[in-house]
């Protein structure tokens, strides 16, 4: 789902960069707010080369396998942090592996990092559903609707860019059916997507819980018991 | 995986001694004169123009081709279904199989653009460090957080990498064979897992480590990089620049 260099014209480049630029500035801005958002920093770095690695993991469906995108989970573990990792993660498969393309960055930013914000919202759900239900289970059903909400509208907004974009002279009724085919091809990633993600929350939430809480959380009211220095603090 | 683009930076060519802000620069204006073509007989223009740069840049032909092997798979997709689908006119036909002349002129353009971007953006990271390149990133604006990101991400990549082929062989060695079930599922969810918790309890040794040597003080990432080098690195960007302008001023009859 990563577009190409020279797939699509300059002005949609430049909205892309344009666009996305505006996402950096505003989870910039959320990320600052935190009161102390260099401790963060680390921590979305280092989960950001993780993700980058394990998008490269092969999720069997016979008779293929697939590459998952990751983008709801990376919203549910990131918080606002998630743009600005999809965006290093886009601008290292650009350059390692020739994924996507340096001129289309900004494009390829918004189809993949808009869904992983969403992910963060939808996977917020969480606090809603009934307390009748389990911990865990209310965990999965948060983590799955991220990963196929974000997934989703990653193919919406990929599909979306393909019809007004790339003007190719195919006459309507091929264009109609294999933007059709696109889609129905990526119906079933929507569901594994949503499957794995509500897998590997329920694995996070089971041992390190701590992980699904979003790095960029709202920032906490500063008590005097927080702002006197404790040993572990004076240790650090 | 392949995760290194360094490999031959450290060679001697006008290309690598180009300033890396002006270079970032020249060649970034130049990609998007190559975005902008619209007309095919543009396209040997950007052809020839890309050709000369990968020649003066001394980079052997073998680093171009096996940085095209996966974008190629994109290309080869296109050359093979644009003719067959797109367009009205045929060409030549034979049976249910016609190639249309609509379809033809729309995949030699679109892949000449592919590959002239493609190529220069290769020039760009070949003869660039990587570090030197987010520096230059930085010094033209790029905000300082991401910076750091970059590079700490960067410097863990290959070893979440090693992570990865440990936990794979080490899934070998215990039987484990993907299938489509849900056990496999969940193996590989645990997999993914543990690397996620594995890089969150490392994240936290590095962020001590970096407290202990004053990070959190003060912003750590500023530029060493300052002005725009040369007079003739910056003719070489007014070079650049003039030939987006003329592809661009082309497009218009």
């Amino acid at each position: 789902m990563h577009i190409p260099d020279g797939f699509v014209p300059p002005q949609l480049c430049i909205a892309g960069y344009g666009l996305s630029g505006l996402v950096t500035w505003h989870c910039l801005r959320q990320i600052n707010r935190h009161p102390n958002p260099t401790a963060q920093m680390p921590k979305a770095s280092l989960l950001a080369a993780a993700f980058f690695v394990a998008s490269s993991i092969q999720i069997p469906l016979p008779p293929v396998s697939l590459h998952l995108v990751l983008s709801g989970l990376l919203g549910a573990v990131l918080g606002y942090y998630a743009f600005l990792a999809i965006l290093i993660g886009l601008f290292f498969q650009a350059l390692f592996l020739g994924h996507g393309g340096l001129s289309t960055l900004g494009v390829n930013a918004i189809i993949i990092g808009v869904p992983a914000l969403v992910g963060y919202g939808v996977f917020q759900l969480r606090r809603w559903l009934p307390r009748s239900l389990t911990s865990a289970v209310r965990y999965g059903i948060s983590g799955f609707l991220a990963g196929a909400v974000g997934m989703a509208l990653a193919v919406t907004i990929f599909i979306s860019l393909l019809i007004f974009a790339v003007p190719v002279g195919f006459d309507a009724a091929t264009e109609r059916a294999a933007l059709l085919t696109l889609g129905i091809a990526h119906g079933p990633l929507v569901i594994v997507e949503g499957i794995f993600t509500a897998l590997l929350v329920t694995f996070l939430h089971r041992t390190k819980p701590e992980l699904l809480t979003g790095l960029a959380a709202a920032p906490q009211p500063v008590t005097n018991q927080a702002a006197r220095p404790s040993g572990e603090r004076l240790c650090d | 995986m392949r995760l290194t683009v360094d490999t031959y930076v450290g060679r001697e060519s006008p290309l690598h001694r180009w300033w890396p802000r002006a270079k970032l620069v020249g060649l970034g204006t130049l990609m998007l004169g190559f975005a902008s073509v619209q007309q095919i007989r543009l396209v040997p223009i950007c052809l020839l123009v890309t050709a000369v740069l990968y020649v003066l840049s001394g980079l052997p032909g073998s680093f171009l081709r096996s940085r095209l092997r996966y974008p190629g798979l994109f290309l080869l997709g296109m050359v093979i279904a644009l003719p067959l689908l797109a367009g009205s006119t045929i060409l030549w036909q034979w049976g249910p199989l016609a190639i249309r002349q609509e379809g033809l002129l729309s995949m030699i353009l679109i892949a000449g653009r592919f590959l002239s971007i493609v190529t220069v953006g290769m020039l760009l990271l070949g003869t660039t460090p990587l570090l030197t390149l987010i520096d230059t990133l930085v010094s033209l604006g790029l905000p300082p957080l991401l910076a750091e990101m970059a590079l700490l991400a960067y410097r863990y990549l290959f070893d979440m990498a090693d992570q990865l082929d440990n936990l794979r062989q080490a899934m070998r060695l215990r039987g484990f064979h993907p299938r489509g079930n849900a056990q496999s599922w969940q193996q590989l969810a645990a997999v993914t897992g543990t690397l996620l918790v594995r890089s969150y309890e490392q994240s936290e040794r590095v962020y001590k480590a970096m407290r202990l040597r004053g990070y959190g003080n003060a912003r750590s990432v500023s530029s060493q990089l300052r002005g725009w080098g040369h007079p003739l690195d910056v003719a070489a960007v007014g070079l650049c620049a003039t030939i987006a302008l003329t592809l661009i001023a082309l497009q218009f009859p």
